[in-house]
């Protein structure tokens, strides 16, 4: 298979992020953003806008980069900014899939409400077919993966609004 | 060395800490792309960042990731990945876990399922030991009732010590001094065994009061090659937890050294043995007796690699790989000595586990100094995981240079946020039972000075 779940060559550089810093600090800046090529990185103070407290550096408020090109990142960690919305994660590594077979219609599709139990994808692994089921009643708003792409543990799949 | 044709490219290391990144750190060097799985505690570890891929493969208890056997199969077939190595602890010394690997057709980088399971079952294990001529203490099958074990101790003679079956590392362990109150731990011990490994079976073995651990690395090839690379001395323990082993081990004659390393070869040629291994003995003066073999790399590998000058993890995926012994198949003699100290995230006096973030961190350097470790500044020690955050390892011409030189290491040694066991081991090399090399396993806990350890956690910064 062809897929690299996470490839890290693709991240800016560490160094590149430190002289940021450094001129974030140098400057008393409260935010800076910075973009080229594939990479965004975002530098703010973590009391911005209020600005008082001191800056460190070994721990820039928040770097941001381009996802890894093939599998999608796990849930991100509760250093990552406050996202309210919901999302259903893979519980398992595998291959999502939308529909049962590539002629079934695909179980779910945006704008669906859906029950309790509801199975909404099936995770494959070793020709295992996991089926995933909704654990509360809710709409679904998106579908974040295109059919067969591979997850990890913890990829968001779908993000929905509870009922 | 001719260069190995490896029948797989793509490595996956099941583990996580210090020995996914040696693992990770050997297949680089052989030219083999490796993928590191990780719980979402370890986004941030060095394995999966020094990994060329890593895929996330459960939540933070271990029961849910690194000993998940169905998520890491499916990380190895996505990144298609075509061999596995199981580190040690999780999942190394499961034979189920070894077995569904190679029904996956992947190559398990360790030996047989059938060699693990010889191994895991100490009363097999015995047994076959015994019939091949390596020496065993004097001991039984599995004991079938109270009145069994009572004759079997009379036979035997006491103290006898009643291990599980299915135990091992020092687990499930009585010692037994009186023969009346033999039948009453039998039964605690076959409860706790039946609760702790599933299975209850016990047997009897002569108790040595001041015994020293001593093992032997073996390598064996798929061609029926086999020998060995030296002993280790590891006899500073607590509750039978290694904390400071060393090579060569200074209480072996050379004859006694020859004679057990022999020992230890024919025990791997026993079970027809492929891979890199460890040969435990207990050495009770000059004699010593087969106590079990591990099936897998050891923590403590690191000590063996200074003396020899072999890199043993790469040896291992090599001998995976069908190569034969080759360069290994030769005498080798003890290179000087090296010391390796388990640094630990832990109470020095206490020993209770002090998960946290490490504030501030600077590992000694220098000459014969190697620091294998998986922590840095920032890195959080999780409650979920061993709470070893690293090894001290030093390399010298003779010992009391090694020990010298480790005191150094350790007076650089900088870990800060965390209480860590440094203090333990400054304490340790000053005492005279271990500069003078005369100790048994029992020394540690039974010299054990608080106030002493406190004064040297007190004393650390001011050098």
């Amino acid at each position: 298979m062809s897929s690299e779940p996470r490839d890290f060559s693709s991240l800016p550089d560490l160094r590149y992020i430190r002289e940021l810093a450094k001129v974030f600090r140098q400057y008393d800046l409260d935010e800076i953003e910075i973009e080229s090529g594939e990479h965004r990185v975002l530098l703010r103070r973590s009391d911005f806008p209020a600005g008082a407290a001191p800056v460190t550096y070994a721990r820039p408020a928040v770097a941001e980069s381009a996802p890894a090109p093939n599998m999608p990142a796990p849930a991100p960690s509760p250093a990552a900014p406050v996202d309210n919305a919901t999302y259903i994660t893979s519980p398992f590594v595998g291959t999502f899939y939308r529909s049962a077979s590539p002629d079934a219609p695909s179980f779910v599709e945006v704008g669906q409400s859906v029950q309790r139990g509801q199975t909404l994808c099936i995770v494959e692994a070793m020709k295992l077919f996991n089926e995933l089921e909704a654990e509360f009643p809710c709409v679904i708003e998106e579908i974040l993966l295109d059919n067969a792409k591979p997850v990890e543990y913890g990829t968001k799949l779908f993000r929905v609004r509870k009922l | 060395m001719t260069a190995t044709t490896f029948p797989f490219r793509k490595v996956l290391v099941a583990n996580r800490g210090e020995i996914a990144l040696r693992v990770i750190r050997a297949c680089r060097e052989l030219g083999l792309r490796t993928v590191a799985v990780y719980s979402t505690v370890d986004e941030h570890a060095l394995h999966t960042r020094f990994a060329d891929e890593a895929v996330c493969i459960g939540p933070g208890p271990s029961s849910q990731s690194y000993l998940n056997i169905k998520n890491i199969i499916a990380a190895a077939e996505l990144s298609g990945a075509d061999a596995v190595h199981p580190g040690y602890g999780f999942l190394s010394e499961r034979a189920e876990f070894a077995e569904i690997v190679q029904k996956c057709k992947l190559t398990f980088i360790g030996p047989d399922p059938a060699h693990m399971l010889v191994m895991g079952d100490k009363v097999r294990a015995r047994q076959t030991m015994e019939k091949s001529g390596v020496p065993v203490l004097p001991g039984t099958g599995v004991l079938t009732s109270a009145a069994h074990a009572v004759a079997e101790a009379e036979r035997i003679g006491l103290p006898v010590i009643l291990k599980a079956s299915a135990g091992g590392g020092g687990r499930g362990m009585k010692i037994v001094r009186d023969l009346r109150l033999l039948p009453q731990t039998l039964q605690t011990a076959q409860v706790e065994a039946l609760k702790a490994f599933g299975c209850g079976d016990m047997y009897l073995e002569r108790y040595v009061e001041s015994p020293r651990h001593v093992e032997v690395q073996v390598v064996a090839d798929k061609h029926g090659g086999a020998t060995h690379l030296l002993e280790r001395e590891c006899s500073i323990q607590r509750r039978h937890q290694k904390i400071l082993e060393e090579a060569p081990c200074s209480a072996l004659s050379e004859p006694l050294r020859r004679e057990m390393c022999a020992a230890a070869v024919q025990a791997a040629r026993a079970i027809g043995y492929h891979s890199l291994g460890t040969i435990e003995f207990l050495l009770d003066g000059d004699r010593f007796y087969f106590m079990e073999m591990n099936t897998r790399v050891q923590v403590e590998h690191c000590v063996t690699e200074m003396i020899t000058g072999v890199d043993l993890v790469q040896e291992q995926i090599r001998l995976a790989a069908g190569e034969p012994l080759a360069h290994l198949a030769r005498e080798f003699h003890p290179r000087g000595h090296a010391i390796e100290c388990r640094i630990n995230a832990e109470d020095p006096i206490k020993f209770a586990p002090q998960p946290g973030t490490i504030s501030a961190l600077h590992f000694p350097g220098g000459f014969g100094v190697r620091v294998d470790s998986h922590v840095y500044q920032g890195y959080t020690v999780s409650p979920h995981y061993d709470s070893m955050v690293g090894k001290l390892i030093v390399h010298a011409p003779d010992r009391p240079r090694a020990i010298r030189r480790m005191q150094r290491a350790l007076s650089e040694c900088v870990i800060e946020g965390i209480a860590t066991n440094i203090p333990l081991h400054r304490w340790l090399l000053k005492q005279p039972a271990f500069t003078s090399g005369k100790y048994d396993t029992h020394f540690l806990e039974a010299s054990l000075d608080p106030e002493a350890i406190r004064a040297e956690a007190d004393a650390e910064g001011l050098v």
